[in-house]
């Protein structure tokens, strides 16, 4: 007899499955669906296929101004993540040190504020400071903001490796430094670029800090929520929606299956 | 073991804690000097004062709209717990040789621009949206008199969260699930429990810290949420957060008053945060 379910139970369970995929992957379908709309409001019934929203976006300056902001913003904000994170991580899997659990909890702890409160807190900052808000203040925010991410896939990582690789290397005479290039860095590498891809995506769609702290120039999120108060813009809007779901969906799911590959051969 | 110190602790640590000692911790203090008036907007001289403290406690308004936003969000992660719990105990307990890929399939959404998933409601629930015109088109109401409650409400704020936090939650439930000692539900079994007694006096128990986790990672983000109600709450889905957001806008601001406001709720998690952890030792990261 299996213990967790009976017949109809997983029946059940897996009909209750199908239904919440349906829920949560049936407004974005809709989305696909109205961006080949021709009708400027997305109502049914569908009026007719179009390739214009598509073309307006390809066309449209600002927009390509504000994808790049954010591209540069999130490449920077998860560049310092990874940096800090893997310091951090270093310490918490590999040292032992006084108060770690209390440092553990405070690096982690930009997980459970509200990001509203952080944005005011950020703004106060640079109010306080005269700094003037830019894309780079907001690589400020998203830092903290992502740096959790980054060690909460690093440590597992590190404290998962053989110590015993990094002993060989050292009682073969390896300095630390190169112990660590050319041990311990490609055992991580899959972590590595998997943290760089969560803080990555999370900056480039991250609003509520960013609307406190961006400058004259507007990243992608909040050109996008100014889009969102224009009827007209809605299906050229819809249609970056689909290329960017779209990107970022097929991103996340080709960095999961490369590193689930990758670490296996790692292991194996 | 041969001790080769490589890099010291504190030079390990010391960017990543200095970072958020700068732009966060600092900035938290900064908050609380806004919220007593040692730093302030108004031009001029200023002196300590708990004025804003005050208001908070006496006048209801803000207290009011706290305890909205936090009924809202308690709805919000109480029905995405619900949903995601018997999701993940499917994913990890039913035997399913493709669990991770399924569990990839409820989560990537989440990976997905939050932005554009409030947008997607939108357009569906708006009174030209797909619901109604879909109710118009195929007779069943007059376009004359579209359901109107659906966007711009409460329940528009509840159900689009509900959507967004969805995919999140089941991830700290799965892992709960994942790591039950399934001998001991075959112990159970053993000793004459049905299945559902086995589930409420075994699995049940034992996964309630992943559960409290789960509600909490929803609610303590949730509670200041002030994106989606702005852009599909109108007025009676107004939330706490966007009063902060109003507070510090270009409108009537009042950043003491903001300040306060922001502290209190900060507060408020940081105490719930607390409990939680203390309760529920989280594993030491």
């Amino acid at each position: 007899m299996d213990v967790a379910l009976s017949r109809n139970g997983r029946r059940a369970l897996r009909a209750l499955f199908a239904a919440v995929v349906l829920f949560l992957y049936a407004p974005i379908v809709l989305l696909l669906v109205f961006s080949f709309n021709s009708s400027v409001l997305p109502t049914f019934p569908l009026s007719g296929f179009t390739l214009e929203w598509y073309r307006q976006f390809l066309s449209d300056g600002e927009l390509h101004g504000a994808l790049e902001a954010s591209a540069i913003v999130a490449a920077l904000s998860s560049l310092g993540a990874v940096a800090l994170g893997l310091l951090a991580s270093t310490a918490i899997a590999r040292r032992r040190f006084r108060g770690k659990a209390a440092l553990s909890a405070l690096l982690l702890s930009p997980l459970v504020i509200p990001y509203v409160v952080f944005g005011v807190s950020l703004l106060l900052l640079f109010h306080t400071l005269g700094v003037q808000r830019s894309l780079l203040t907001v690589v400020i925010g998203h830092v903290v903001i992502t740096l959790p991410y980054t060690i909460l896939v690093l440590v597992p990582r590190l404290q998962q490796i053989d110590r015993a690789l990094e002993e060989a290397a050292y009682d073969l005479g390896a300095p630390p430094r190169t112990t660590f290039l050319l041990v311990v860095l490609p055992l991580i590498a899959p972590a590595i670029v998997s943290s760089f891809l969560i803080a990555f995506t999370t900056s480039f769609d991250e609003y509520a800090v960013a609307s406190f702290v961006v400058g004259t120039r507007n990243t992608f999120p909040i050109y996008l929520y100014g889009a969102l108060r224009f009827p007209s813009r809605l299906p050229e809007v819809i249609a970056v929606a689909v290329v960017v779901l779209c990107a970022s969906l097929v991103v996340v799911i080709a960095a999961e299956a490369w590193r689930r590959v990758a670490e296996r051969r790692l292991v194996g | 073991m041969p001790r080769r110190v490589d890099l010291r602790t504190p030079a390990l640590l010391g960017l990543p804690l200095g970072w958020l000692g700068v732009f966060f911790l600092v900035p938290i203090g900064i908050v609380g000097a806004y919220s007593v008036d040692i730093l302030s907007i108004v031009p001029g001289s200023h002196s300590l004062t708990f004025a804003g403290w005050h208001d908070l406690f006496r006048d209801p308004v803000y207290l009011r709209l706290f305890w909205k936003s936090v009924e809202m969000s308690f709805i919000v992660s109480g029905v995405v717990v619900a949903f995601a719990y018997p999701l993940a105990y499917y994913l990890a307990l039913s035997g399913t040789p493709r669990k991770y890929v399924l569990l990839l399939v409820l989560i990537a959404p989440f990976l997905t621009s939050y932005l554009l998933r409030v947008l997607a409601w939108k357009v569906i629930l708006g009174n030209q949206g797909v619901i109604n015109t879909f109710l118009f088109w195929s007779g069943l109401r007059s376009p004359d008199h579209p359901i109107s409650q659906l966007l711009y409400s409460r329940f528009a704020v509840i159900l689009v969260l509900a959507y967004i936090w969805l995919p999140f939650v089941a991830l700290p439930i799965f892992v709960s699930l994942e790591n039950l000692d399934r001998s001991l539900l075959e112990a159970a079994a053993d000793l004459g429990a049905s299945r559902w007694q086995a589930f409420l006096r075994v699995t049940l128990p034992l996964t309630t810290p992943g559960i409290v986790a789960a509600f909490l990672f929803v609610f303590i983000p949730t509670v200041g949420e002030f994106v989606t109600p702005s852009l599909v709450g109108g007025t009676t889905g107004y939330m706490y957060g966007n009063q902060i957001t109003d507070l510090f806008g270009t409108g009537f601001p009042d950043w003491r008053t903001g300040a306060v406001l922001a502290l209190f709720l900060l507060v408020v998690v940081a105490a719930l945060t607390a409990v939680f952890s203390r309760f529920n030792r989280v594993e030491a990261v």
